[in-house]
């Protein structure tokens, strides 16, 4: 015989609102009931070429190559170059940078206290930098370039 | 202990990270529409160009002086910021971003990995400067009141190169006491005039005074400040940002219109301005508010008499959350409807969204269908290709093109970082 009603704790009893009352949802979800696939554990990201090309988002800035002077190094017209501006410019680094607010792109020699731009087309000049009289900032070192194939013209 | 990281002119120095031939030059960034001054370079400063000052009123100084001038590139800022925010991510744990150009750390413990506050200060300075091309100040503090102020002396005296370090109770009291009380975080003109008042005038004083008095005068905030100067933190980092509430936007017409279908094409404007940020932040909206407004103390010309007002808002509830903008327009516009009054010259028509949840968030009632899925997935796709080909290339039929109150811009420059045609060029 039960003489005694189990007590409820006061922090199991709420006040309900009528007005506030939350809806839920019939279905949220399906229940598959057919066969899972087999590959479903071996899926993997697909392949991006940002993550081949490009080390650090932060750092990094897209430049559109104008013009031939660094044909040498499989820059052409309208390349596309992928620039860090976390790695570190040695002399040999092909970089981009502006020299008197010109944009160029460019490899970076050291010579003593004269910093030398060489292009690798043999038609273009070297542009020579006296650091403290020519205004010279470095945007980053190309780290990537990015070409659409060349348009092949049949001989005939 | 915490650090204060904040960029020098920040949207000048932007201009300039991308343009550096403007360094050393007066460089100033106007507001939306190109009406007032919003940033201005140490030596457009120097100028005595004031912040806030209409662009009109420089016709005769750009006359006489070099000044570049910039309508401001949000695009630009926005992309360069979080590039900012995330180096600083890499420095410490505990970052808040404060504004769009400074961030609270939590420098607790790191001066032993770099030997001192002042080392790290300067490794955030250099390494910024040398990946953003963009100058920076670092104030160290044991609070962020104290934080704030370090920050403000280490820009005010180029001697400290940038970076200022208030850890000893000798030095802060050195700080404050020439440190002016308007110039604290958080005290306003009316407060700073208050404390003049009562002969409080340099940061040392306000810190002295009694907890009662200053309770009194300046409320809670007030006691909160003192304490702060105090070295005791009362202000504590926030982390993370809660996602936004409610969305909106409300700029004028340039001009006054008095009939509702100019005014229907504008609300379709701006509705699809808020309707990107909504998705954008991966949201659904349940209800929009639609304003209506006259322009506030316009005289008649003819005679000076005050015109007419008519202000007006509406909110209209939606039967089921949605981003859809064809679907949120259809409310709007009833909406506007509902509230226009026929005969007067309006000046703004304003649209807030509101009740926003997130886009997962699906709720079937009994006699309302949820959002249309396939209109959600339009809108993706819209998004997606005026992304790729240009804001408003793909628009309702009733979105006025290049209407009478686009935001002027005739100073703008490129963006760099977020579109393919604007990426820089290298010879």
């Amino acid at each position: 015989m039960i003489d005694k009603i189990d007590p409820i704790p006061p922090e199991n009893i709420t006040r309900v609102d009528a007005t506030s009352r939350p809806l839920l949802p019939l279905y949220s979800f399906v229940v598959q009931a057919g066969f899972a696939s087999p590959a479903e554990s071996h899926i993997e990201r697909r392949l991006n070429l940002q993550d081949l090309c490009v080390n650090d988002t932060d750092c990094t800035y897209f430049v559109k190559a104008v013009g031939e002077s660094m044909i040498g190094d499989y820059i052409f017209p309208s390349s596309i170059l992928v620039v860090d501006s976390s790695v570190a410019v040695e002399s040999g680094s092909v970089i981009v940078a502006w020299v008197n607010g010109e944009c160029c792109v460019k490899r970076f020699v050291r010579q003593g206290k004269i910093i030398m731009l060489e292009s690798s087309n043999e038609k273009y000049l070297p542009i020579y930098v006296h650091i403290g009289r020519d205004q010279f900032r470095v945007l980053g070192v190309v780290t990537f370039i990015v070409s659409k194939p060349p348009r092949y013209v049949r001989p005939c | 202990m915490y650090a204060l990281v904040d960029a020098n002119s920040f949207y000048c120095s932007v201009e300039r990270s991308f343009n550096p031939s403007l360094e050393g030059k007066a460089v100033i960034v106007l507001s939306n529409r190109d009406g007032n001054v919003v940033a201005r370079s140490d030596e457009a400063k120097k100028l005595g160009i004031k912040m806030g000052q209409p662009f009109f009123e420089l016709k005769e100084l750009r006359e006489q002086h070099e000044i570049a001038v910039f309508s401001s590139n949000y695009t630009l800022y926005g992309d360069i910021s979080s590039r900012f925010m995330s180096l600083l991510c890499r420095f410490v744990e505990d970052v808040e971003v404060y504004s769009i150009d400074e961030a609270f750390l939590h420098v607790d413990g790191y001066d032993s990995i770099y030997p001192s506050y002042e080392g790290l200060g300067k490794s955030i300075k250099e390494t910024v400067a040398k990946r953003l091309r963009i100058p920076v100040c670092v104030g160290v503090g044991p609070t962020k009141t104290l934080a704030k102020l370090a920050n403000k002396l280490a820009k005010q005296r180029p001697e400290l190169g940038g970076v200022c370090v208030l850890d000893t109770p000798e030095v802060i009291d050195k700080a404050l006491a020439t440190f002016p009380v308007g110039d604290l975080w958080g005290v306003g003109s009316k407060s700073a005039a208050k404390l003049k008042k009562n002969d409080i005038d340099t940061a040392a004083q306000l810190r002295d005074v009694p907890d009662d008095w200053i309770r009194q005068i300046m409320t809670v905030n007030g006691l909160r400040l003192v304490h702060e100067l105090r070295g005791f933190p009362c202000k504590l980092l926030e982390v993370s940002a809660p996602p936004k509430k409610s969305i909106c936007t409300e700029p004028g017409f340039g001009r006054l219109v008095p009939d509702l279908n100019t005014i229907t094409d504008a609300l379709t404007t701006h509705l699809t301005r808020v309707c990107e940020k909504l998705r954008k932040q991966d949201s659904l909206c349940s209800a929009v508010v639609v304003s209506l407004h006259t322009k506030r103390y316009r005289k008649i010309p003819a005679n000076g008499l005050p015109a007419l007002q008519y202000h007006n808002h509406l909110t209209v509830v939606l039967p089921h959350p949605t981003n859809s903008t064809p679907e949120l327009l259809k409310y709007a516009e009833s909406g506007l409807k509902a509230i226009f009054k026929f005969g007067y010259n309006y000046q703004k028509v304003g649209i807030m969204l509101i009740g926003l949840v997130p886009s997962d968030y699906r709720q079937k009632g009994i006699f309302a269908e949820g959002p249309n899925e396939k209109l959600l997935t339009l809108a993706t796709v819209v998004d997606k290709l005026n992304y790729r080909y240009g804001q408003d290339k793909l628009r309702l039929a009733s979105q006025m093109y290049n209407p009478d109150w686009p935001m002027k811009q005739e100073y703008l420059s490129k963006c760099y970082t977020t579109r393919w045609k604007d990426i820089l060029e290298a010879h």
